[in-house]
């Protein structure tokens, strides 16, 4: 059924890179995430699929705290980023962001130019120490994030000025530039045409062998493509994890197997 | 999608029989009123500007013009004394003078005729005379503004047919005033004096400086202290403040001050800062201080919508490369929300500038002869001024008043147009 393209399963290193225990995330009265447990390997690509509102894109939230702009939200459990509890009070936020990049939905480029959209995160973290290093992380995420060749005569022409999918592209060597351990995801080929998608899933295949890539995804092919783990959450619930081909192919949970098929969702 | 019905609404009149096509112009109709009635409020909009516009330039374009007199005026070295010429008895200079000008006329004409030339000539000789002793002796030649009646003579603002007794002038000054006419000695220059010169009694010789001057230094305090205040206020109510019961409270009360009568503010102003802190009267700094009052609550307002009208996209992305929310505030959102906060502020301060109740309170309607030099002295502001003319029984200071009043609108017009060049200039697209 699923004859598709599918990633290298093999996974080079099998290091545990976050753990979450027992995660509940509350917005309000709404109980949003129900005691997820789950175990994100470094240098894997792992997707989150699931039906709208189930609570995948909030649970990728929690894992750069990124919830905790949102007055209303509250979580508790426990998320080990390398064994550290990201929610620990001696952890900053901002410096962990740095550590956990993300990628949004719709293209976000800041009005600026597209030297200066890369530049901006080593710039706050000061990875830099002269231009010349900046100009390097700048060429480097850029080659990165397979943008290099297309932008490379006009780095100082507006970032909001490129297409949607050299866009996508852009923020993603924009979150690379800060040199993450883990690269978040959430629904990144959602605005994109199907030509950007291949780009930007042949670019996630590329990233993965340096950190731990989380996807979220409405796609179930695109899990199927780019991930070798792959978990799905329904209402709230971390229904089933596993190898992606597991999933897809002997799901364990009558759940699962209704949304891969196509009668929940 | 399985419980997919086939009990849609059917149609069941044609939409072409005669009740449909009813609805069909009644719709039509209430439509056609109602862009009646909108296109109706605009030209009504309209047309009041315009006969307040023709009223103001009616009235006032007469006083963008003032009557001046060409005089020839022999200092004779009894009146000057030439060891201290700034105390000579200028006053009789110029009665010598008119009677050089008017050789037959009687010694009892002579104080009428003097009052011809504006008060303001006799100070003009002195000067030249004291930058130039050596002119004692000789006939020098004045150009200098005739007194008001005569310069609403000139105007056409005298009906010369009408009672002797109900005018200012009798026929024998108007007749002087037409020899004077017949040999060239008058004539209407443009009143740059307007401009140039400060308030004065004499409708002929008051001018706007003070108040323009009073009116921007009052201005630049007011901005001075409501841009960083509201701004700071604004930054920190939309991105720091927690949502709770407290911050509720304190939006509905700047709200509620933006709407607050300005008068109120000048009350407030007299016993704070004239009564406690003892600061001076009539003082641009105290005026501009009142005025950040009334401005600060628009620059907050307007600073808040146009920082929520930043997509939150910009934030995430700022926030998921590890900007802390200070850098994303200051590096990202305030330079986006810049356009807006700067209309904002523009619209604010022009709505300062035009403000008279508040100044009133705290004495910027004195009478002041002198521009401020600092914004500590005693000035008025462009309205209070306009306030004071209009109070004033001369008829010069009618147009004058028009005039003061066409001032004020041209730099609330230049005001806008900066804020709209600002806005056009700093748009960005996202």
């Amino acid at each position: 059924m699923y004859d598709i393209n599918r990633a290298e399963s093999a996974v080079t290193q099998q290091d545990i890179k976050i753990s979450a225990r027992n995660v509940q995330v509350y917005y309000g009265d709404t109980h949003a995430i129900k005691d997820v447990n789950v175990e994100i390997l470094d240098k894997t690509v792992t997707a989150f699929i699931g039906p709208s509102g189930c609570g995948k894109s909030t649970f990728l939230r929690c894992i750069n705290r990124m919830n905790d702009s949102i007055d209303i939200a509250r979580i508790e459990g426990q998320i080990r980023l390398d064994g550290q509890d990201i929610y620990d009070r001696k952890v900053d936020p901002v410096q962990l962001r740095a550590r956990v990049g993300m990628v949004f939905q719709k293209p976000n480029p800041f009005p600026k130019s597209i030297y200066d959209n890369v530049a901006y995160g080593p710039k706050i973290h000061g990875l830099a120490r002269n231009k010349a290093e900046l100009d390097e992380i700048v060429e480097k995420s850029l080659r990165g994030s397979a943008l290099w060749n297309e932008v490379k005569d006009r780095l100082l022409e507006p970032g909001t000025g490129l297409s949607g999918g050299q866009q996508q592209r852009l923020c993603i060597a924009r979150a690379v530039a800060t040199a993450p351990e883990v690269l978040l995801m959430d629904e990144p080929c959602s605005a994109l045409d199907p030509i950007a998608t291949g780009q930007v899933e042949e670019l996630i295949e590329q990233l993965r062998s340096q950190f731990s890539v989380v996807i979220v995804t409405h796609s179930m092919q695109q899990a199927a493509r780019v991930s070798q783990k792959t978990a799905f959450f329904h209402l709230g619930n971390l229904v089933e994890y596993g190898e992606t081909d597991d999933i897809f192919t002997k799901p364990q949970d009558s759940r699962t197997e209704s949304y891969i098929s196509g009668r929940i969702g | 999608m399985t419980d997919q019905t086939n009990d849609a609404p059917q149609a069941s009149h044609g939409w072409a029989s005669p009740e449909f096509q009813n609805r069909l112009s009644r719709r039509r109709r209430s439509e056609a009123i109602l862009k009646g009635v909108g296109l109706g409020a605009i030209l009504f909009a309209f047309l009041m500007l315009g006969i307040l516009l023709w009223t103001l330039i009616s009235g006032g374009t007469q006083a963008f013009r003032q009557t001046h007199i060409t005089l020839d005026v022999p200092i004779s070295a009894e009146l000057v004394d030439a060891e201290d010429p700034s105390r000579g008895n200028y006053r009789n200079v110029m009665n010598e003078a008119m009677q050089v000008t008017f050789p037959d006329a009687e010694e009892g004409d002579l104080r009428a005729l003097s009052g011809i030339v504006s008060n303001a000539a006799q100070f003009e000789v002195r000067d030249r005379i004291v930058a130039d002793p050596s002119l004692i002796g000789q006939t020098i030649t004045i150009k200098v503004p005739v007194s008001d009646p005569y310069d609403q003579l000139n105007k056409g603002n005298v009906d010369t047919e009408s009672d002797e007794t109900m005018r200012r002038l009798n026929d024998a000054a108007i007749g002087w005033f037409q020899q004077l006419q017949d040999e060239g000695r008058i004539s209407k220059p443009i009143n740059w004096a307007l401009i140039t010169n400060a308030d004065s009694r004499f409708p002929e010789l008051a001018g706007l400086k003070g108040a323009i001057i009073g009116s921007f230094y009052a201005l630049l305090v007011c901005f001075l202290i409501s841009f960083p205040l509201g701004i700071g206020a604004a930054i920190y109510l939309e991105e720091f403040a927690p949502k709770n019961r407290l911050s509720d409270v304190i939006e509905v009360n700047i709200n509620n001050l933006a709407a607050v009568p300005s008068v109120v503010f000048g009350l407030l102003a007299l016993a704070v800062f004239l009564g406690w802190f003892g600061m001076p009267r009539s003082a641009p700094l105290v005026g501009g201080m009142t005025l950040a009052l009334m401005t600060m609550p628009t620059i907050i307002i307007a600073t808040r919508a146009a920082l929520k009208a930043v997509p939150p996209s910009i934030r995430e992305a700022a926030l998921g490369v590890g900007a802390s929310k200070q850098q994303v505030v200051f590096g990202h959102v305030l330079p986006l929300a810049m356009p807006g906060i700067l209309t904002g502020t523009i619209i604010g301060l022009a709505q300062a500038l035009g403000e008279t109740a508040p100044l009133l309170l705290i004495g910027m309607n004195a009478f002041v002869t002198a521009a401020p030099s600092t914004p500590l002295d005693a000035a008025t502001a462009l309205p209070t001024q306009i306030f004071i003319w209009a109070d004033s029984p001369e008829r010069g200071f009618v147009s004058r008043t028009s005039a003061a009043i066409l001032v004020l609108l041209g730099f609330l017009v230049m005001m806008n147009a900066l804020a709209i060049f600002l806005r056009n200039r700093f748009e960005r697209r996202w």
